[in-house]
């Protein structure tokens, strides 16, 4: 009897933008093996921080470690014969290869969709890539801000009253992540049809259609009505805003229904403005919000976050905090639901990190490793499992092999 | 070939963003999705914009229309005791059971994990409320552009030295229903295992949390906020988004590399840039990102940013413009790739829509039929699917609990 969702499922991961690496730790954190791929120097992830004391080390990257908990690593070569005989004969007992090497370098380097599932029927392989494996710009090279443009996330974030100011990424690397959640789903969806048509399959992931796919309203309304979308998107509909209340804070006031803005209107005694024509409805608001926005903000200074927070939902008014970090630690709320989990990482210490993005009730979300150091079950895998000696596996990790 | 999800049904009491977002990646795979529409609390979705010419109508909303194409619909009052029996009837019938209400508010309907397992043993549920279940603020009532604050993303977004920021749209509603549509997958691939369904519980808050590791990794590293830093990153530089010639009119690079940045000197034609003592390594170049930025901006402010973006991409320079909606819509790569569905809607016509970022080789994933008008399926599901007669229907929708 499985006793997670995923268990028994061998996963071998390559992964080059946090994408891959996304993709097989929500699959990892539910059960399934996934060995990791990393070239001799190492995942490049490992070099990307942020690093305790702003010291770059390959081992103590935070991006690294918040990735590939629960994972095993192996080194390899994949450039050379020997190492890409060496992933073959991974891939052979694999369910799933997930990659994220952009479409050209993977056919140079034999890693196709093609050129791996050849003789291996049951494979699910999940390639992800900035545009995708077919079009005029396949071959565009991309990083996480160029991918975020071009998927149309960054034209829709910046300030809407400062046209200097230029179109804003958001913080982290939200185009792997999407691409991670997208390639994992996918993943599954042809491990469903495995079940039934016992046979793998290709899976392509575009990382700017991932981005595309998500836009909210803002891409129908040209299709919809020849609009072009601003800075912050579409807000058709207000209150929804910032504001600083007493204390320094800052505080996101927002009204989708009426019923809501009615509450919030008794909570403020019923000013005067809020019954102005120009205040009238949801639409209405939008139009006029230069002119009432100062109202709001007069009225949310007398107040701090805190309590503003609890008194709007106390009315059932969808209000929230802008939260700190360390707010979101110490919250009564996520203690209570146990969110955060805490992992000892051999080299970068202790640490507090986001735990499960969702609770199963029969099947356990759980990090029952700290990520691997670089190389740390070359034994286990290469030598136990595929059998090559002590000195293969040097040679392999060594400058040359053969 | 059918999709991934053939034979598979989902009885869908989700509105609003988040949870449609779910029950639209099911739909993509094949999946018979099932919406229960109320009369009374029509989905905010339906009376949002944008419309043709500018003209409400629940049948109407591009946004709708989006977030639901290859969906069923039926209209059910689920808050009348009728309905809601009707409602189990179709999770009996159902493989998977989705809800995004705020916390509870299904067990307040009779519509509880609970109740429809005593109908389908095996059912896989998935709650997707803002908060949770349990915990002191699992009452709060959310949506997913309070998300974007809540979860600690708008304190890390921003400007240097200016305010939190929103991330330009409700960001913590599509990641949600793409994690919670993973979960989903993963629960039936354990079930296909074992025979046994589940419960799965969602926090909004927490799956968008998921999403801001490097945050907390730094956190717990550093003890410190991290800085709003506007678009630059620690690991590479350039990395902005520069104003080309023209209103409005940008162009975004990223060089990771010392090679990246002397292509980039290359297609501007500044060979002094790229021997330049200020800007030879990568740590040279953030030390001096000011001068560095001002430098690329005196090029890109005499450039049109597609053009430009075509000669970076020659040369081997991460580039693209931030492509607004029409862009997107008008844009050749995605329109070669077949990214776009284009349905005929009874009351919309055909309107071009995002279409699924991935594809399968062998159970292709593909939208059978564009959004749903209200209870377009509500002889399909009453009839064939409850085997109501006529005359049963009529009464139902005498007393208003279907229409």
């Amino acid at each position: 009897m499985p006793e997670s969702a995923l268990d028994r499922l061998t996963i071998i991961e390559y992964n080059r933008t946090g994408g891959a690496a996304y993709a097989t730790k929500l699959m990892a954190d539910l059960g399934a093996e996934v060995i990791k791929v990393e070239p001799l120097t190492g995942d490049p992830d490992r070099c990307l921080g942020p690093f305790p004391g702003g010291e770059p080390h390959p081992e103590k990257s935070g991006t690294f470690l918040y990735l590939n908990c629960n994972k095993q690593s192996v080194m390899l070569d994949i450039t050379n014969h020997t190492g890409r005989q060496v992933l073959d004969s991974l891939l052979r007992d694999a369910d799933v290869f997930i990659h994220d090497i952009p479409p050209a370098e993977a056919e140079a380097l034999g890693l196709s969709d093609k050129q791996v599932r050849a003789g291996k029927d049951r494979l699910v392989t999940t390639f992800i890539s900035p545009f995708g494996e077919s079009g005029p710009h396949r071959d565009w090279k991309a990083y996480d801000l160029t991918t975020l443009s071009a998927g149309g996330w960054t034209w829709l974030n910046g300030w809407p009253g400062h046209p200097e100011m230029p179109p804003l990424r958001p913080f982290g690397r939200q185009s792997a992540y999407q691409a991670g959640v997208n390639a994992a789903l996918a993943t599954m969806g042809a491990l469903l049809a495995r079940l039934r048509t016992g046979r793998g399959q290709h899976v392509e992931v575009s990382a700017q259609e991932c981005i595309t796919a998500i836009l909210e309203m803002t891409f129908a309304f040209w299709p919809y009505m020849n609009a072009p979308t601003a800075r912050w998107g579409q807000r058709p509909i207000h209150p929804i805003d910032f504001f600083q209340c007493k204390d320094g804070g800052w505080i996101f006031v927002l009204c989708v229904e009426e019923h809501q803005w009615q509450r919030l209107v008794e909570l403020m005694e019923t000013p005067e403005w809020t019954q102005w024509e120009v205040a009238a409805n949801r639409f209405v608001r939008a139009s006029n919000w230069d002119a009432l926005r100062p109202f709001m903000e007069e009225w949310v200074s007398q107040w701090t976050t805190d309590d503003l927070y609890k008194a709007a939902q106390a009315k059932r008014i969808p209000f929230a905090p802008a939260s700190t970090l360390s707010q979101l630690l110490d919250s009564e709320h996520l203690k209570a639901r146990g969110f955060f989990v805490e992992i000892a990482y051999p080299q970068a210490g202790t640490i507090k990190q986001p735990g499960a993005p969702f609770k199963m009730s029969e099947t356990p979300w759980e990090i029952r490793t700290p990520a691997p150091t670089l190389g740390q079950h070359n034994e286990t895998i290469l030598g136990e499992r595929l059998g090559l000696s002590g000195d293969e596996i040097k040679s392999l990790n060594g400058a040359r092999v053969g | 070939m059918p999709g991934p999800l053939e034979g598979i049904r989902v009885a869908d009491f989700t509105w609003v963003w988040a949870g449609p977002t779910c029950t639209m990646q099911l739909a993509h795979m094949g999946a018979e999705v099932i919406r229960m529409e109320s009369m009374r609390r029509v989905c905010t979705l339906r009376m949002l914009p944008p419309w043709p010419d500018g003209q409400p109508g629940v049948n109407r909303s591009g946004y709708f229309n989006q977030y639901n194409q290859g969906k069923r619909s039926i209209q059910l009052d689920i808050s009348k005791p009728e309905g809601a029996e009707m409602a189990k009837q179709i999770v009996a019938m159902s493989d998977v059971a989705v809800e995004n209400f705020a916390s509870n508010v299904i067990d307040r309907l009779g519509l509880g994990y609970e109740e429809l397992c005593k109908v389908k043993p095996d059912l896989i549920m998935i709650s997707m409320s803002g908060y949770g279940r349990g915990g002191p603020e699992s009452g709060y009532v959310s949506y997913g552009p309070a998300q974007v604050p809540l979860s600690g993303m708008s304190q890390l977004t921003g400007y240097s030295g200016w305010q939190p920021m929103h991330v330009g749209m409700s960001y913590g509603d599509p990641n949600a229903g793409l994690h919670a549509a993973f979960a989903v997958l993963s629960a039936l691939f354990y079930r296909a295992r074992t025979g046994k369904g589940q419960y799965i519980d969602m926090s909004q808050q927490e799956s968008t949390m998921a999403v801001l590791g490097e945050g907390f990794m730094e956190y717990g590293m550093n003890g410190a906020q991290p800085p709003r830093s506007g678009n630059r990153v620690a690991h590479m530089a350039p990395h902005g988004v520069f104003m080309c010639a023209g209103e409005d009119r940008w162009l975004s690079i990223a060089c990771a590399t010392d090679d990246e940045w002397r292509a980039l000197c290359g297609v501007m034609e500044r060979p002094d840039l790229a021997g330049d003592a200020r800007f030879r390594t990568l740590a040279d170049r953030k030390a001096n990102e000011d001068d560095l930025e001002t430098e690329i901006m005196s090029w890109t402010l005499t450039q049109e940013p597609f053009e430009a973006s075509e000669r970076l991409q020659a040369a081997g320079v991460a580039a693209s413009p931030p492509f607004m909606n029409r862009e997107l819509a008008e844009d050749p790569h995605l329109s070669e790739r077949g990214f776009f569905v284009e349905k005929e809607h009874p009351e919309v016509g055909v309107r071009q829509h995002a279409g699924i970022p991935w594809r399968m080789s062998e159970t292709p994933c593909e939208v059978w039929r564009a959004a749903p008008i209200m209870g377009q399926d509500n002889d399909y599901v009453f009839g064939e699917l409850l085997g109501l007669s006529s005359g049963q229907i009529e009464d139902l929708k005498a007393r208003q609990v279907v229409y």
